[in-house]
């Protein structure tokens, strides 16, 4: 009895510990100077608040590998700016795609205060992610910097917290209050479906490199909005990639830092520790994981039994019913999703090209998912078709659901009756009109005296 | 009167303290001029416009496809020429709110120009409807405070002939629905139409029936046919009727295995009976009953 209740109660810890990432909670950090890891200890306890079991490692160690027999060692990894050339052969660039590709999460942090190194440059090129040439530029606004701390070099941005990246994208990282983002190191986006920006520099930033002497910029690649300072990335998988220009804003001075913006003359705190988590928690799939449950089609009517679930044959001009069930992971649980105000979820018809793309409306809510609902006509088209599900969005999860059915043509009993159709009315009175001049015929053939006879009868 | 003197006293009252109460030194620019120089046209010609210190040219400025825009001003700090360490122009779509920033080129002395084709232009600002906004930003490091202002309005002139290039980028998102578009159902001719033919089809059953009449067709057979051959005669009128019922019920109901045995039985009583029937109806014959 007593083992019983120890193991129930270890493994309700257990539980709990496991409880915020939809995908596992070992977390590599990957940190070169271990006397930093003080520094950002703020943002140590709230991960390890969020159950992640972090485990620190310098690139040099031997030990650390992100693999182990094959598959992956740790569910998320966070790679701090090396102070050398780079990660060293078990961070290789191909080491790290791979370790995307096998569904891990990366948040990798850069610095401006350092030179990055040419392997995390090459990295980026892989993601589409483009660092300036020198890759040791910083970004400089002289109209939103903080007075307090860089009132000299203005190389302390001060930022609204991101709202929607779109109208049609969920809000993951929006809030109230200011960001302070000190020494970034800019990125720029390439035209890839993949990425999505959360947080753009100021209109009037731009970048420079502070090694190089000259008096007055002239010669620059990015300005303003065109230099992003955090953007993500999903792979088709949808494992996430998350870029952050700048290191020092997840260091406890800035969690709790009093920042001045020139000429407004008010004085705030930042909220860096929320964005941070924010951040995080999205690289690390605690937001905006999708699970799709049950899927179902079947003919518009009013009685479904379990034979008339998902029937893998439908006839032409059949009305139809498809409902799909999709839950979306907040935090620590699973909860019905909710579309983006603007957004649509969409049913494909297809074969080879869709023949209907429709809206699913959300019909019901479960406990734990929405399920969406549309009702169509099948087109008049036979041959194989799908019911597709296609959804992919900017910081969700992808959806990707196929079924195959079969739409056959009227069967020769399926089509209306003749008499049914009014043009083929003077047809059918033909045939039977045939039919009675025959009958009347045989009749009259038959017992009719013939009338010269009874003329000569009467003669 | 009276009001107007005092809002006059408040506004000059506000541009002097304004300036002192928000910083102690900040930037600004002077001697700058605006123009256009066409290709191919002579020296001077074209468009030429100083910008007020400080403010906003009122006049639009037009940039055509073979045109260059020449800006030049000097930066200052605190009214003396200072090199800056930005002094840029800023051109923003307001639709979109798409921004660029184009350095100038700055000598020591603060003087800066700069020169911009549409082929400098990103794409996207070549088929906006409205005019650009252009800025000038002039922000070094240090506490004074930067500047940024309004410049003028550049209108991007397209030649007609030339389409306008467009991006095509590709982004997650919602697509068009899509509706089949069903092949329309097969359609009747109007109802009058077809029971005008209906009777006319109809019509030809009493038409036939007439013209027996009118030969003098009779039954008077009948009663000697019967009297002779009364089961022959029924039952081979019996088949031929039951075998059009069959036809009939082939046409509403049945399937083709349901009516060849029936069609079978009712032909092989209609041959057996049929022989008889027609053997009493070649004795009236051989009688010259008929």
């Amino acid at each position: 009895m007593m083992r019983w209740c120890l193991s129930f109660f270890l493994f309700g810890c257990l539980a709990v510990v496991n409880a915020l990432s939809s995908s596992g909670n070992r977390l590599l950090v990957v940190l070169e100077d271990a006397s930093e890891k003080s520094l950002y200890s703020t943002f140590w306890s709230d991960l390890k608040a969020r159950g992640y079991d972090i485990a620190f490692e310098s690139p040099k160690s031997d030990k650390l590998s992100l693999f182990d027999l094959g598959e992956r060692a740790y569910d998320h990894l966070l790679l701090l700016p090396p102070k050398s050339k780079g990660f060293g052969p078990s961070l290789s660039p191909k080491n790290i795609v791979d370790f995307l590709n096998k569904d891990g999460n990366v948040l990798l942090t850069l610095s401006g205060k350092s030179t990055t190194p040419s392997a995390i440059s090459s990295l980026l090129l892989e993601l589409d992610l483009h660092l300036s040439t020198d890759r040791s530029s910083v970004i400089v606004d002289h109209f939103n910097y903080d007075t307090l701390s860089a009132s000299e070099k203005h190389d302390v941005l001060l930022l609204q917290r991101p709202g929607q990246l779109r109208p049609d994208t969920k809000a993951y990282f929006d809030g109230e209050g200011v960001l302070a983002f000190p020494s970034v190191a800019p990125h720029t986006l390439g035209d890839n479906i993949l990425i999505a920006p959360v947080l753009r520099a100021p209109v009037t930033a731009y970048s420079y490199n502070p090694k190089e002497e000259t008096t007055a910029v002239e010669d620059i690649s990015a300005t303003g909005s065109q230099l992003a300072l955090v953007s993500t990335l999903q792979t088709r998988s949808s494992s996430r990639f998350t870029l952050l220009g700048s290191v020092e804003s997840l260091q406890d001075k800035w969690f709790s830092a009093t920042v001045k913006a020139p000429g407004s003359g008010k004085e705030t705190n930042t909220v860096n520790q929320d964005f941070a988590k924010q951040l995080t928690a999205w690289t690390f799939k605690e937001y905006g994981v999708l699970k799709v449950g049950k899927i179902e089609h079947h003919l518009a009517q009013d009685e479904i039994t379990a034979e008339d679930l998902n029937p893998t044959i439908y006839r032409v001009k059949n009305e139809t019913v498809f409902s799909i069930e999709i839950s979306e992971y907040s935090n620590d649980k699973w909860v019905p999703f909710e579309l983006p105000a603007d957004d649509a979820l969409q049913l494909e018809f297809t074969m080879l090209s869709p023949f209907h793309r429709l809206k699913l409306e959300p019909a019901y809510h479960t406990e734990n998912s929405t399920v969406f609902r549309t009702q169509f006509t099948v087109p008049d088209q036979h041959g194989i078709f799908s019911f597709r599900v296609n959804y992919k969005r900017p910081f969700l999860t992808a959806i990707e659901e196929k079924h195959e059915v079969t739409v056959r043509h009227f069967a020769h009993d399926e089509f209306p009756r003749s008499w049914k159709i009014s043009g083929g009315w003077v047809w059918i009175a033909g045939l039977w009109s045939v039919i009675g001049g025959f009958m009347a015929f045989v009749i009259v053939w038959l017992y009719s005296e013939p009338a010269s006879a009874k003329v000569k009868k009467n003669q | 009167m009276q009001l107007w003197h005092s809002l006059l006293q408040l506004t000059v009252l506000a541009s002097t303290a304004l300036p002192t109460a928000v910083a102690a030194s900040a930037w600004g620019f002077t001697d700058a001029t605006v123009s256009v120089h066409t290709k191919g046209t002579g020296v001077g010609a074209g468009f030429r416009e100083a910008i007020p210190n400080n403010k906003a040219l009122s006049k639009p400025v037009s940039l055509g496809s073979a045109d260059t825009l020449k800006v030049t001003l000097t930066a200052q700090e605190d009214r003396t020429a200072k090199r800056a360490h930005q002094v840029f122009l800023f051109l923003q779509d307001p639709q979109t709110g798409l921004d660029i920033s184009y350095p100038f080129s700055v000598k020591d002395n603060g003087k800066s120009r700069i020169e911009l084709t549409q082929k400098d232009l990103p794409v996207q600002f070549l088929s906006v409807s409205e005019p650009l906004d252009a800025r000038f930003l002039i922000g070094s490091f240090g506490d004074s405070d930067a500047y940024n202002g309004a410049a003028f309005k550049l209108t991007v002139g397209r030649n007609p002939d030339e389409p306008v290039p467009t991006v095509e980028v590709s982004r997650y998102g919602k697509l068009p629905e899509i509706h089949h578009i069903f092949k329309t159902d097969a359609q009747s001719p109007p109802l009058v139409i077809t029971l005008a033919f209906l009777a006319l089809v109809l019509a030809a059953l009493p038409v036939l029936g007439g013209v027996w009449l009118f030969l003098g067709v009779n039954l008077n057979h009948l009663p000697t046919a019967f009297k002779s051959a009364p089961l022959p005669h029924a039952v081979f009128l019996g088949s031929l009727f039951a075998i059009q019922g069959i036809f009939f019920l082939y046409y509403t109901s049945w399937n083709l295995f349901q009516i060849l045995p029936a069609v079978a039985v009712a032909g092989t009583v209609a041959f057996v009976s049929g022989s008889r029937a027609l053997g009493e109806v070649q004795g009236r014959r051989l009688a010259g009953l008929r």
